[in-house]
């Protein structure tokens, strides 16, 4: 028995192995080098354009939504704001869009692009819970890390990294700040940019455990807290910080219930200012992608996962004025795939490609598979009469075969059933008691 | 009659172990020495960032110390046995085989978690030196599945050292790579948190497995 167990455990463990390496041998040998689509909104045709690789090479296409065909450099004459350095070299600058012109500077002035991808969300990424909180006017070109780290709990503590201890004085006056400005404890979550290549600091967002916003920053040294109007009944999920020299928009909140808003900033105080709302219909944080593009004309909200890419367009109002979808070129199954669901039921994916935690999520491939167990049964049965094996013997080994397909052959043929004559046999003209198992099939 | 299997069993790894156990000091000396130096030449903030932001593993030195030493525990304990057809009188001890084979590899396992229990607790005091306590856990949970990699580095080798046919012997030692490639795919600190109970789980499955080659062993010869 037990040694009929042994080999049970072995044949799972071989199905489990052959389920999360062979779908990344078939990425390895079929690689998938389809980008995702680029969609812009175009403010020459006032509608959506895109350019797509259809295959292997260099098959790009430059398209528009209604199917129209350009060439590469007509595409990017018609999204100028986006290939400007391009215009300016083709001599197209100043352009005269919407009766209005626009020459490099302007241009440069109004750009900004905002993204948000899912990897970036709290849950989808472990994060040691240790912040730096910058200098936020460091009187000199450039940020500097400080020499402490911001635990944030049930209290605002400051550890001192050289001596790695607890900073008392810093984390009482930071705690005193921020419980003079209402704060609920302890902190809910914190938010922020950990770098020192960005235009300035605008510190971190703290949630308190009332569900209230509180942005922080260390000016002189000085702990300065700003609560951030949110709307009635809004609960934050996330708050992406990017800071930006332009100084309009400080980064994007994202609620619990999936809604995005920009986070306007208060330009001569570098402070968060309140929220405007986007209307992104379907939008799925949790697996899209998101980028804003800002231009001197429109603001285009361009959202994706794998398989679908979606855009809004809007006016500087933020009211949408057209809207997009398409399935993406890279979401055509090809034959390579239709053979792999063919052979096998299922398979293990290890990587999430919307976080970085290890996973093993079961992506079944249905009757689709039928085929594929089909061989594998025959192939099995074959296998196992030519061992000795009678149908009823056999049973449990085709069930597992049935069950895995090509997975559940392979461990068979690796790990096959024991000889009928086995242990019980050998134990009985050895005198001896069976050990440690008996035959098994 | 276990104290005697234990005590045969010690008898055929203590050398190896002490050894090991010499080798696992060494090498969390280094590791202690190691991550002092980079406090002395760097700034402990910019340290702080690469661990904390750009997620380098200081610690990675050690990862493949608890494979190397489940296989040394495996071939110490089994390789002997398989010498002169010695395994054959093993398994006739007045003991049932499964049990025997059973108590034979709780034993090595245990030799081997006592030194994975000395890597954890001396990477959480290292850590905890240099780093705040978030660091210290963190290093010990990233470390986990390393740790892991010294269980199935000792089940594979066990595997493979007690089965008679050497082409089967292949079959485990693939089975065994395939499922240690598993442990090893981490980019940076905790990324098997989630995943890390599924694979336990998986790698238990060689406490039933290794009986497989040992009634292989004594049903074929």
């Amino acid at each position: 028995m037990t040694a009929r167990l042994a080999r049970w455990s072995l044949l799972l463990l071989t199905v489990f192995l052959l389920a999360v390496w062979w779908p990344l041998l078939k990425d390895l040998l079929f690689e998938y080098r389809y980008g995702k689509t680029d969609l812009f909104y175009s403010p020459v045709l006032e509608r959506f354009v895109y350019k797509e690789l259809l295959g292997e090479g260099h098959q790009f296409i430059y398209r528009d939504q209604d199917g129209t065909d350009y060439d590469r450099e007509t595409f990017e004459t018609l999204i100028p704001f986006i290939y400007y350095k391009n215009m300016e070299l083709w001599g197209r600058l100043p352009l005269s869009l919407a009766g209005r012109s626009f020459d490099k500077a302007q241009i440069q002035a109004e750009r900004q692009v905002l993204e948000l991808d899912p990897v970036e969300l709290p849950g989808h990424a472990p994060r040691i819970p240790l912040f730096p909180l910058f200098e936020a006017n460091p009187g000199r070109a450039r940020l500097r890390f400080p020499e402490d780290i911001m635990r944030p709990g049930e209290r605002l503590a400051f550890i001192n990294s050289d001596a790695n201890r607890l900073d008392p004085e810093l984390t009482r006056r930071f705690t005193a700040a921020l419980t003079e400005a209402g704060f609920a404890w302890p902190v809910q979550d914190t938010f922020g940019r950990v770098s020192i290549l960005k235009a300035f600091d605008a510190g971190y967002f703290l949630l308190d455990h009332a569900g209230d916003l509180f942005q922080l920053r260390r000016v002189d040294g000085v702990p300065e807290v700003t609560p951030v109007p949110l709307p009635e009944g809004l609960a934050v999920r996330h708050v992406k910080v990017a800071e930006n020299k332009r100084g309009e928009y400080l980064g994007l909140v994202l609620s619990r219930d999936d809604r995005l808003f920009l986070l306007a900033q208060d330009e001569a105080r570098r402070s968060a200012a309140g929220l405007i709302p986007l209307a992104l219909p379907g939008y799925e944080p949790d697996r899209m992608a998101l980028k804003i593009l800002f231009n001197p004309l429109y603001r285009t909200a361009i959202y994706s996962d794998q398989r679908e890419i979606k855009a809004v367009a809007m006016d500087k109002g933020f009211e949408p004025i057209a809207s997009y979808d398409r399935t993406m070129a890279m979401a055509e199954p090809r034959l390579v795939d239709r053979v792999w669901e063919a052979l096998v039921p299922f398979s293990l994916d290890l990587r999430d490609p919307n976080g970085r935690y290890l996973r093993l999520s079961l992506d079944v491939h249905g009757p689709l598979a039928l085929p594929g167990i089909g061989l594998a049964l025959v192939l099995a049965w074959l296998l196992l009469r030519q061992r000795g094996l009678h149908l009823p013997s056999m049973l449990p080994t085709l069930l597992l075969v049935g069950l895995t397909g090509l997975y559940g052959l392979i461990a068979v043929a690796l790990i096959p059933p024991e000889a009928p004559h086995g242990a019980a046999g050998a134990d009985r003209r050895l005198g001896r008691a069976p050990v440690p198992g008996a035959a098994n099939a | 009659m276990l104290a005697a299997v234990c005590l045969k069993e010690w008898l055929k790894v203590r050398w190896v172990w002490l050894g090991l156990l010499a080798l696992h000091l060494g090498m969390l000396l280094y590791l202690f020495i190691a991550i002092r130096h980079q406090f002395r030449v760097e700034h402990s903030e910019m340290i702080w960032y690469w661990a904390f932001e750009l997620r380098r593993l200081l610690y990675e030195p050690i990862q493949y110390l608890p494979l190397v030493t489940g296989v040394l525990i495996a071939a110490a304990q089994f390789g002997p046995e398989m010498l002169g057809g010695r395994f054959r009188l093993s398994l006739h001890l007045p003991l049932r085989g499964d049990l025997l084979v059973w108590s034979w590899v709780a034993f090595g396992a245990l030799m081997g978690a006592v030194l994975a229990l000395l890597d954890a607790l001396a990477l959480y005091w290292i850590i905890g030196r240099w780093f705040p306590h978030e660091a210290a856990v963190s290093a010990v949970r990233t470390a986990l599945p390393w740790l892991l990699g010294g269980w199935v580095g000792y089940f594979g080798a066990t595997l493979a050292l007690l089965e008679p046919a050497a082409p089967r012997r292949l079959v485990y030692l693939g089975l065994s790579a395939a499922l240690l490639a598993l442990l090893f795919q981490h980019r940076g600190y905790q990324e098997y948190d989630q995943v890390l109970p599924v694979l336990v789980g998986i790698a238990l499955l060689f406490i039933p497995a290794v009986i497989l080659p040992a009634h292989r062993y004594r049903h074929r010869s």
